[in-house]
């Protein structure tokens, strides 16, 4: 998903350089590009749900599901969005949709069966705090913006080098090309400002979840069998851990996140845990 | 950084349990079931055999004063649980630093795994156990479930979270191991 955001934002960019290149004007461009946007912005909450294989499903087709939502709406406040299952092992949920009026929130069958109910109503509010803050619209906007940019970066060379006086077509030969990699690299950086922002929303829906259902415990516990992996609280008794290892003196290594984190939407899963451990500790009063 | 020496037992840090004690009666709805117990590897050495021995004789002869029983059992794994029974919490506190102490005294401080605390917790109405790690020097709360091999991450979260800063929390959750079965 990270790479397909990416490329999306690229091919802006790069089309945008091409259309001046081509001679379009700034007014062409500006409409072209505002109509991809509406595009993008109309029909990507479709084209997400048809790509995951999702099918809205009625309340008596799943009653526990739509249970949980209603109870999520009426603490948010929202109209109740669609409720979708999608048929997949993997276990996920994920919402889509410009407004809470033409949201659609989306479980798979994986992680339907993966987790018990507190932890998945905690995992819902998750989602339910990204249709609350209109995350899919935020994002959207501002990865717009960065091709924005980028556009800009290419606007400015050629109006330096071109547009003013006369054509220099010689100019524009050489130029295209430093052009394209300059308003591709304004591109990266406003790239990795996205991601940041990205992260930020997600511990803003952790902490959505936390204050609707009352829980960030369970929001932990269903975080940590999603995860599956080594930062689980193990399953294998202390017993068999100390006699197999000599466990107790040798420490895990630990995976340096580095700069991978860079380019991660979500936040690396140790913080997320720090941070709704946090929210619990003030919610008992103990912070 | 090697470590070619197996880590000491930490007991001091073991007394934050009596304290700890006042908070989880209070305001965590927790209440001992007069049950601890220590759990050790048996070395099959005469000489470790006879520290035992003797360290048992002192816990009963201790103990008894205060009501509180001694026995001793082996689980499937090859560990040896001396489990304390009584009333009085902070006896058994007493007691299982006791044990750590003769073992260490006798130089098997490595061969200590752990101590456990039982309760009955009144908001799920399942016991609830706090496990002391020796060689981390800190507790963890393990809080079983109904069903095979299943444990209440949530709760213990929330244990965790509730008793705060009054004990010593592992804080790597990975090192949060279970003790299935725990006979206490």
């Amino acid at each position: 998903m990270l790479l397909t955001i990416f490329l999306l934002g690229l091919v802006y960019a790069v089309l945008i350089a091409v259309l001046i290149a081509a001679g379009a004007g700034a007014v062409t461009i500006a409409i072209v590009a505002a109509g991809l946007f509406a595009v993008q912005l109309f029909t990507s909450d479709k084209i997400a749900l048809a790509s995951m294989g999702a099918r809205e499903v009625t309340p008596q087709e799943a009653p526990q599901l739509h249970a949980i939502v209603d109870r999520l709406c009426v603490q948010a406040n929202i109209p109740k969005p669609r409720v979708a299952i999608a048929q997949t092992p993997m276990p996920n949920a994920f919402a889509v949709g410009r407004s809470p009026k033409t949201a659609t929130v989306c479980a798979t069958t994986g992680i339907l069966q993966l987790l018990d109910p507190a932890e998945l109503e905690a995992v819902l509010g998750h989602e339910v705090t990204h249709v609350l803050n209109r995350d899919v619209v935020v994002m959207t906007i501002a990865s717009f913006f960065a091709s924005i940019a980028a556009f800009i970066t290419q606007f400015g060379f050629f109006f330096g080098g071109g547009f003013g006086g006369g054509r220099n077509n010689q100019n524009n030969n050489n130029g295209f090309i430093f052009v394209i990699l300059i308003s591709a690299a304004v591109y990266v950086i406003s790239f990795l400002l996205l991601q940041a922002l990205s992260r930020y929303r997600e511990f803003a829906a952790d902490r959505g979840s936390a204050i609707l259902t009352g829980r960030p415990s369970a929001l932990i516990s269903a975080l940590l069998k999603i995860d599956g992996g080594m930062s689980r609280i193990p399953q294998r008794d202390l017993r068999a851990a100390s006699s197999e290892l000599a466990a107790f003196y040798i420490f895990p290594p630990k995976v340096k996140q580095g700069l991978s984190s860079l380019f991660s939407t979500h936040p690396p899963l140790t913080a997320r845990i720090e941070r709704l451990q946090r929210l619990e500790a003030q919610l008992q009063g103990t912070a | 950084m090697g470590r070619r020496k197996l880590a000491q037992p930490a007991p001091d840090r073991l007394f934050a349990m009596s304290t700890a004690y006042v908070t989880m009666e209070t305001g965590m709805g927790l209440t001992s079931r007069g049950t601890a117990a220590i759990v050790f590897q048996p070395l099959a050495t005469a000489d470790f055999e006879s520290i035992v021995r003797d360290m048992e004789e002192v816990v009963r002869a201790t103990a008894s004063d205060s009501g509180t029983t001694v026995t001793s059992s082996d689980d499937t794994y090859g560990f040896r649980w001396l489990v304390l029974r009584g009333s009085d919490f902070d006896d058994l506190v007493v007691g299982i630093n006791a044990v750590s102490s003769a073992l260490e005294a006798g130089g098997y401080g490595e061969r200590v795994l752990c101590a456990v605390f039982g309760f009955d917790d009144s908001r799920t109405k399942r016991p609830v156990y706090w496990i002391y790690n020796y060689k981390r020097g800190a507790f963890y709360p393990f809080a079983p479930a109904p069903g095979s091999e299943h444990r209440d991450n949530e709760r213990e979260f929330v244990l965790k979270a509730q008793i705060g800063k009054d004990l010593p929390v592992e804080q790597e959750l990975d090192r949060w191991f279970p003790l299935w079965g725990t006979p206490i």
